[in-house]
This record gives structure tokens, sequence and C-alpha cells, in this order.
């Protein structure tokens, strides 16, 4: 798989200690017991002096009909075969190991040991360093730094994931998306039927300036019942760098305008979230016609536009502090 | 040269033609003085109220308005080169009770109704700033304006040109002719403020200035 082979190069990027880079490799599971025993034993001796055990302990937490990591309430049949509780809805009271009745018995012996484990996260291998007992793992994982971005392209859905690097070919290459450097830029949208708002157009442009890449959204779409048009960038990269970046959009003709100044969105929330939320430029049909101008048959907008980095002044305790928009 | 005249303002030219022999017939014997005059000279014709709250019958020239507007509705005045205006909203959930509100700018001695209200707009709910000319269209359009509003590292700016009082405030309210921010947007501008999200608190603030010389 080349997202595989993406990841990796990434890793050795990210990671520059050592000891992670071994865990990576030993993929470690280590039991709390060992740990509280010997204070001085780091995560990596203990990983590599218990793995045959410790890597059993974890088989034994993989659900043997769906092979996901078991959570409580585990279940177990008469003859001790273990299930997970997802799985014990589905197989009609039958063990799936051997065929016995399933009966309704619930393992605590083999929850407790899954309490006292700690894991390495699973995107680990995506430079994530931290351990976790058990069951805060999972939790962790769906809001880890370093979990692969989903693609930005909003037309179809796309379930590519990646790093950013990785996403940016992606665009280009399979998407077909434009690509600009700079951190200006000057749009020119037209649409020969404005009225039929009904096959939603959209389109994505991609920027690259500050090292970084943002995407630029465009698209037309119904409010409640009102036609409208709606601009709106987003920062390839976490929330909390988005929030270094400021843009602004502006769009206008026969003595009126209309400007947006904002934060950009990371591409962690999805295009339809940012939307919802109205965290853009919206232009009503009636005052995009109009700024079209002619005989409001056409749609011609231009949109301009500007990419800055925010001064740091968080010392002053100012403007930096900007709270997520839910 | 891009024509001066727009959609917008045809728009609301026609609408003023159809309305025009109902309206004199209505007025010229009560306040205006001057019967033979309107359809020769619509300058001099009488203009509406601009408070459009309740339905306000009154007509008059501009200062008749202005004083009918100070004593009679209490509308105050702003300076209009720089304003700042805070509209709270305490209960922003329930738009039905259409919340509005008049204010007056003065910018070189002239003068302006600047609107701020809730509607909905095909549904949905917002809010919508603009500005008229309390005067003719002709000198309406040597004037330009900018409204704006923000909070959360969000602002929204809107420049655009005053319209006429001789265009109902609907006029230029179904025209979308102005600063429109959806209840969702404005909520999200006034968590700002250490406020709950009950209660909505816009601060709008812009300026008027003259675009050109009157050339009338």
């Amino acid at each position: 798989m080349d997202l595989d082979s993406m990841d990796c190069t990434s890793t050795m990027d990210v990671t520059d200690d050592e000891e992670i880079h071994q865990d990576r490799h030993s993929y470690a599971s280590v039991s709390k017991h060992h740990h509280t025993n010997n204070n001085t034993t780091n995560v990596n001796a203990a990983a590599s002096g218990l793995l045959p055990t410790t890597t059993s302990v974890h088989e034994l937490l993989e659900c043997p009909v769906c092979t996901n990591s078991m959570y409580p309430p585990i279940h177990q049949c008469h003859n001790g075969h273990t299930l997970c509780s997802t799985c014990k809805a589905r197989v009609h009271n039958r063990c799936p190991t051997c065929r016995q009745e399933l009966g309704d018995i619930r393992c605590l012996a083999l929850e407790k040991v899954a309490e006292s484990l700690e894991l390495p996260c699973k995107h680990m291998s995506l430079g994530c360093p931290e351990i976790f007992p058990y069951y805060s793992k999972l939790k962790h994982e769906t809001v880890c730094n370093f979990r692969p971005y989903s693609c930005p392209y909003a037309g179809s859905e796309c379930s590519v994931t990646g790093d950013i690097p990785f996403l940016v070919a992606h665009l280009r290459d399979d998407h077909k998306v434009d690509m600009h450097s700079g951190c200006t830029f000057n749009h020119r949208y037209v649409k020969s039927n404005p009225r039929e708002v009904e096959n939603a157009t959209w389109m994505l442009t991609v920027f690259h300036c500050f090292g970084q890449y943002f995407c630029l959204h465009f698209e037309a779409f119904q409010l409640g019942m009102a036609p409208v048009y709606m601009a709106f960038l987003r920062f390839m990269g976490d929330e909390t760098e988005a929030r270094n970046y400021n843009y602004s959009l502006e769009v206008g003709g026969y003595g009126r305008k209309l400007i947006w100044e904002g934060t950009p969105r990371s591409v962690r929330d999805s295009h339809r979230k940012v939307r919802d939320s109205h965290d853009g430029l919206i232009i009503q049909r009636n005052m995009a016609l109009f700024f079209s101008g002619g005989d409001r048959k056409e749609l011609k907008l231009r949109v301009t536009g500007r990419i800055w980095k925010e001064q740091q002044q968080s010392g002053e305790g100012g403007g930096a502090c900007i709270p997520n928009l839910s | 040269m891009e024509p001066r005249i727009n959609d917008l303002q045809v728009e609301s030219r026609v609408h003023e033609l159809l309305d025009f022999p109902v309206h004199t017939n209505q007025i010229s014997s009560a306040i205006y003085e001057c019967p033979n005059d309107h359809i020769e000279n619509p300058k001099k014709k009488p203009y509406n109220c601009p408070h459009s709250g309740a339905k306000c019958d009154v007509t008059g020239d501009i200062q008749r308005l202005l004083l009918h507007l100070r004593n009679d509705h209490n509308v105050e005045m702003s300076d209009g080169r720089s304003f700042s205006h805070r509209y709270v909203h305490h209960d922003p959930k329930h738009l039905h009770h259409a919340t509005w509100m008049l204010t007056l700018l003065d910018c070189c001695g002239r003068k302006f109704c600047l609107y701020f209200e809730a509607f909905h707009l095909r549904k949905t709910p917002m809010y919508m700033a603009f500005m008229q000319f309390m005067g003719d269209e002709e000198e309406a359009m040597s004037f330009s304006y900018s409204l704006q509003v923000g909070g959360n590292g969000r602002k929204l700016t809107w420049q655009g040109v005053p319209r006429s009082i001789r265009d109902s405030h609907k006029t230029v309210r179904d025209s979308q002719d102005g600063l429109i921010i959806t209840r969702k947007l404005a909520l999200f501008f006034s968590t700002d403020n250490n406020t709950t999200d009950k209660e909505l608190k816009l601060k709008v603030s812009g300026r008027v200035w003259r675009e050109q010389p009157v050339s009338i």
C-alpha cells in the first residue's frame, strides 16, 4: 500500500527521539504491574524483555470474530472462549469458536487484565509518542494530533486519508485541483445559468504560502430556502496552527462590496461543518447577481483575497485566543 | 462608464411610478401645498416618514420629518462620520417579534437613517443593517457608507451606497442591499463577550462619507 510508505517517510521527519523510534518497531504493550515494580525500567526495556508475553496478552484481547480490541463487557462461553459484546449480539447464542451454547457469562478476569495494560497510540507510526491505559487509548486515538487527515475534496465522498503532503499530491493528481503559490488571489467565478442551484456548483483551489497549504472553497447552495454563494478557507493542518493565520475575501461591484475577514478552519473540520456554521463569506444570490452586472442572467463574481500570518501578540493577551467554533 | 442606474434602483423606480398617483392625491390636500407641481417636479414630492415600525402616515419635507422622528418616534441622532452601535436581542430564538431599530446619522449636514432588524429571509433567520439617505436618490448616490460587524476573530464589512428614503424600507430590505448576517453567525459573533449564547449582542460600527461633489 502506498499509503503506508507515505506514512513511513513522514515518521522519519517527525521522530528524532531514539526511544520513540525503538518503540515503534517493538510495538510495545507494557503491563502496569511491571512498571510499578521497577521504576527505573523504561518502556523500551520492558517492551523488549516482555515482548512474547505482552504480545500474547494483546492477542487475547482481540475478538476472535471481528479482530477488534475488546472492551467491557467482554463475554465468554462455558468453555472459556472470549467474544466482544458487539459480536455476541450477532452470533445467536452460539460460541463461534466451539459451537456450544454461549450463555451469558462475563469475563471479568480479562477485563481486569486489560485494565492493567498500557498501550501505545495506534498512530505511533505517524509520530505519536504517547502511551495510554488500555481503556483511554481509544478515546485518545479519535483526537490524536497525529491521526491522518481526510481528503478535503468536497464533491464526492473521497475516503482517502493521509498526511498533508500526501493529500496535496492526491488533490493535484487525482482530483485535478488547481494549485496556486502566493498569499493573494483573484478568482473569477462564472456560471451561465445561476438559477439552477439544484446541481450544487462548487470549486476547490489550493494555495501554497508560508510553507503551508490552504483550501479555498466556493460553492452555491440553499441556505434554508434562500439561494446563496459561499466562499471560505480551510487550513491544511491542525486547528492550533490554523489560528496563526488570517484571511480576507472580498467581492463587489457597482458601488457595493462585501469583505469577510476570518481565521481559516482546520481541514479536521469537515467542509460541511464549516459551511453549516456559516463561517465564511456568504453572498445572497440577489446581491451576487447585482455584483455580476449585466442582465442578471449570468453569474460573474470576482473574489479577491489574501492570507496573512497573525502577528505574535499572545503576550498581550489580545485577540490571540480564539475559541473554537463548534 | 458603468451605468449609475442599476437594477436595484430601476426596480424601485418602477415601484415608485406605480405608487405615484394614489400617493400624491392622498397627501396633496392635507400637508403638502403644491398641488400642481407633483408630476413636473417629483423632487418636491413630500417624503414618507421613514419610521417603519408602525404604519406612520406622516409625510413632509426632510426638515419636518426630522422633527417628527425626534419628537414623535424618539429617534436619536449620531455623528455619521464614525459611529458604533450595540444591538442587544434578549431572545434571538424568537424572531417573529420582528425586532428592528432606527437611528439617525448626520454627515456633511445631510441625514441618514440606519436600520437594524431581524427578519426571515426565505425561512432563514437573519439580521440586516442598511442605510437610507434622507433626500433624493440622485444626491444619495454621491454618498457611500460602510458597516462592520464581528467577533471571535471574524469580521464582516459591507460597503454600499445609501438608498433614498423614496424607496420604502421594505424595498431596500427585500433587495438585500445591505449588510446581512445569518443568526448563526450573529450568535457566534456575540459569544465573544462572555455572554450566554441565548443573548445576541452585536456591535455594528461604520461611517458615511461623501464620494464626490454634488452636481445638482
